[in-house]
């Protein structure tokens, strides 16, 4: 039981770091990326080739992994980042879908769809085999709250307000002299970067990762916790994203109790549950269940 | 004030929850022209927009003929006999003339040629432009198209926010000609004009706004006479 | 060329062409890109399933019944779902409308299950046109495309209901304010494109089979040769259908035949950098 709480913790902590990185896309610039697969699974492939296929040390391939996230959303926010919302959010869910394809065709390097198994792990006998997984949730919990922080002080610090100004209004914001795209750029890469470390520490923490974990969904549920938290709100999120990976791996627990539940009636049951979720919280809560604080200027006093 | 077609009575309306327009009170009766000057930012437009069913109004009343429309949709004030031209965005660009005067007569639709006719005679000009798209023609021809799809229903209350706007004057005398036609045949004329001393010569009273609220409605010719009056609005000295 | 590659992209083409102008039809009037369409496609297809396997009706009657009923989910959906959280950003609303779309799918998932379908209809043979192979069903699907389209362009053009569609769809404010009810041409824009993307679950469990994936995977074509066209275009997604249904085939040519969907995703990305309007759409107006 211990360790089912255990490993529901570690898959709610890759959740908050997506969401997290999602928050700082959207939530603070209100730029639309749909294809967080991709850079979840860029993460993923990118750190557990390096480590498994050319022998490099868990950590650099990490950082590594890191790294291709940030460059591929720099690249992506460089070509794609003054295009409409809804086309934003198409070619993006295409980056993401071209990434999964890609890893199920070119199986000699990533092994397609048979899976890529990944031996190596970070911190490997610091503790003892059955303590391991607490250790790799304290190394998660401490990723999210490096990811928090940076995203709290991005949101705090007059960047911050240099977003929400590109977010409300990007005429104004560029008439004011912000260099709005060179901002765009740069907090979709830093996205971008933490969807990457998301991966790779969801690879090698599972140790079999294969492409049909990437597919467009996990953006979708991403979003929904975003949206379903509070749009903005990093403290929001982190309840959303908390709320819909229990519902999605916690109602699997039922199957475990309850085997005579069919399980693809389950897992049905289970996506039309958080899609409910969502649609409701909407209607009760239309700013989510931690709305962003309030940014007050002159022109809000009067109400 | 009894006999007026319409009545406005208290009414305070704004965007969202701030209001922009404080306890105005109005009527225009049948066969009348009512300007609403004053300066930007007064509340004209908005005041227009409540009394067409676009806004809300958080207090006060709204009648035509006797029956409440206040905090009804537009479309149902419309069936009410109310016409109103918005002073932008008043056309749809991408259907042709034609198409803008057949969707002004929507919920009249039994006299769509008639009045058609009736409104090409008034403005001969878009007669050559009818399959023309109405985003493709200039901001005169616009103006004519917008205010021409109001008199599609033969509306008994005409709402007009600045007809006049970006015309020519040779073209701003023809509008104004049009309205005061139109007028003739007994309709009651809500208008908001920049050209006051234009407006004010065409009609029967005249309504100052300032800051949201109404600051004196009085006789056209006394507005036009008064040196306050002519001083803080119209911008000119006598 | 080869004629045969290009009889399945023409029939690719009319599987994603009414369902993308029935998307540009909603877009229209509805102001968000709601992508339920692909759960509204499936529940196409299983309602004709349904009638035609488990009823036993004639197909065409059974067709007829999807398309009543998707036209009502369509509506229901609108009215229950969407038109609540209209003051919501588009964006916010596609994510939910996407939600919405497995929640459809899932339900129907919860039904049927994932196994593979397909109508009771006799077998015939293909047809061979100059060498290239087309069966009966095809051949309906392709006409009855091509009348469904010309259909929906003479009724925006010519009838009252049409004009009001587009009225709304050019400036919802002022078609209410000449007496036009959001209400019922809201309603009246759903039961129609309801109706299409009925027929295009019937449509593709002909050509391919009927499972709850069958409308998720036909929504990235169909958002694309919309977009392609020119958002709120009918004939602009026409056109956008033909260049992505064909695209789509002709990449068999090229690349391993999985790497299918990526060429609509392409298309999108390569076209939407040079034109952001689409082919036929007009730049949008910066208020």
């Amino acid at each position: 039981m211990l360790a089912y709480i255990v490993s529901l913790a570690t898959f709610v902590g890759f959740f908050m770091l997506l969401a997290i990185a999602l928050n700082l896309q959207w939530g603070m610039t209100g730029m639309v990326n749909f294809g967080i697969a991709g850079f979840y699974a860029l993460g993923a492939y990118t750190s557990g080739i390096l480590s498994s296929k050319l022998g490099l040390p868990v950590g650099l391939a990490m950082m590594v992994a890191v790294l291709a996230g940030l460059a591929a959303g720099a690249a992506l926010a460089l070509l794609s980042g003054r295009l409409r919302d809804d086309y934003l959010a198409i070619v993006t869910l295409g980056f993401g879908e071209i990434v999964r394809l890609i890893i199920l065709n070119e199986d000699q390097i990533t092994e397609g769809p048979r899976g890529l198994r990944i031996a190596e792990q970070p911190l490997a006998g610091w503790v003892s085999v059955e303590n391991y997984p607490l250790l790799y949730l304290g190394l998660v919990v401490l990723a999210v709250a490096v990811a928090f922080a940076l995203s709290e002080t991005i949101r705090r610090a007059p960047m911050g307000r240099v977003l929400r100004a590109i977010r409300e209004d990007e005429l104004v914001a560029s008439v004011l002299g912000k260099a709005v795209l060179r901002h765009k750029i740069r907090i979709f890469a830093i996205g971008g970067g933490i969807m990457g470390l998301a991966g790779a520490l969801y690879a090698h923490y599972v140790q079999n990762i294969s492409p049909d974990v990437f597919l467009p969904m996990v953006a979708i549920f991403i979003w929904m916790s975003v949206i379903v938290g509070g749009a903005g709100n990093n403290w929001g999120l982190l309840l959303g994203a908390g709320i819909v990976m229990v519902l999605l791996e916690g109602s699997r627990f039922i199957g475990d109790i309850a085997p005579w539940i069919d399980a693809e009636k389950l897992s049905a049951g289970r996506i039309i549950l958080i899609g409910v979720l969502l649609i409701v919280t909407l209607h009760l809560r239309p700013q989510g269940l931690i709305p962003e604080p309030r940014y007050r200027n002159k022109f809000q006093r009067k109400s | 004030m009894s006999e007026a077609l319409l009545e406005v009575e208290n009414v305070s309306t704004g965007y969202g929850k701030i209001d922009i327009v404080f306890g105005a009170s109005l009527g225009v009766a049948a066969g009348e022209i009512v300007s609403v000057i004053g300066p930007n930012g007064a509340g004209k437009s908005t005041l227009l927009k409540a009394i067409a069913g676009v806004l809300r109004c958080s207090a006060g009343d709204i009648r035509i003929k006797g029956e409440t429309v206040a905090n009804r949709p537009p479309s149902e004030v419309a069936r009410l006999g109310l016409a109103y031209v918005p002073q932008e965005a008043n056309v749809f660009r991408q259907m042709t003339v034609d198409e803008n005067l057949t969707i002004g007569g929507w919920v009249d639709r039994g006299h769509v040629r008639e009045r058609r006719e009736r409104v090409l005679e008034l403005f001969p000009d878009l007669r050559v432009h009818l399959g023309t798209r109405a985003g493709n023609l200039s901001g005169g021809q616009r103006q004519m198209v917008a205010f021409g799809m109001a008199l599609m229903v033969a509306p008994s209350v005409l709402l007009l926010d600045e007809p006049s706007a970006g015309l020519s004057p040779k073209m701003v005398a023809e509008m104004f000609a049009a309205v005061k036609k139109v007028n003739a045949t007994g309709v009651a004329v809500l208008m908001i004009e920049q050209n006051a001393i234009q407006a004010l010569d065409i009609s029967h009273r005249g309504v100052v706004m300032a800051g949201g609220e109404i600051a004196l409605i009085d006789d056209a010719s006394a507005l036009l006479a008064s040196e306050n009056v002519s001083e803080l609005y119209l911008g000119t000295r006598r | 060329m080869n004629l045969q590659l290009f009889v399945n992209g023409l029939v690719n083409a009319s599987l994603i062409a009414p369902p993308a102008i029935a998307f540009t039809l909603l877009f229209g009037v509805l102001r968000f890109p709601n992508f339920a369409i692909g759960g509204y496609i499936t529940v196409g297809a299983f309602m004709a399933y349904t009638a035609n396997v488990i009823f036993a009706w004639p197909l065409v009657a059974a067709t007829l019944f999807a398309m009543a009923v998707t036209a009502l989910v369509v509506w229901l959906s609108d009215v229950v779902v969407f038109a609540p959280l209209r003051n919501q950003e588009p964006v916010t609303l596609l994510v939910v409308s996407i939600a919405f779309s497995l929640i459809l799918e899932n339900l129907v998932r919860l039904f049927f299950a994932s196994d593979v379908r397909g109508f009771d209809i006799p077998l015939e043979r293909p047809i061979k046109v100059m060498g290239a192979r087309i069966t009966p069903e095809q051949l309906d699907i392709l006409m009855l495309a091509f009348a469904i389209t010309v259909a929906v362009h003479v009724v925006l053009r010519f009838t009252r209901f049409g004009k009001a569609m587009r009225a709304v769809a050019d400036n919802p404010v002022l078609a209410q304010v000449r007496g036009l009810s959001l209400r019922w041409i809201t309603a009246g824009t759903c039961a129609l494109a309801g109706a299409i993307f009925g027929l295009t679950g019937v449509f593709a469990g002909l050509d391919l089979v009927i499972e709850p994936l069958i409308g998720w995977n036909l929504t990235i074509p169909i958002f694309a040769a919309a977009i392609l066209g020119g958002i709120g275009s009918p004939m602009g997604a026409l056109v956008g259908a033909i260049c992505v249904g064909m695209a789509e085939e002709l990449t068999i040519l090229v690349l391993p035949s999985t790497y299918k969907i990526a060429v609509g995703f392409l298309i999108i990305a390569v076209f939407l950098l040079l034109r952001p309007q689409g082919l036929f759409g007009q730049p949008e107006i910066k208020k």
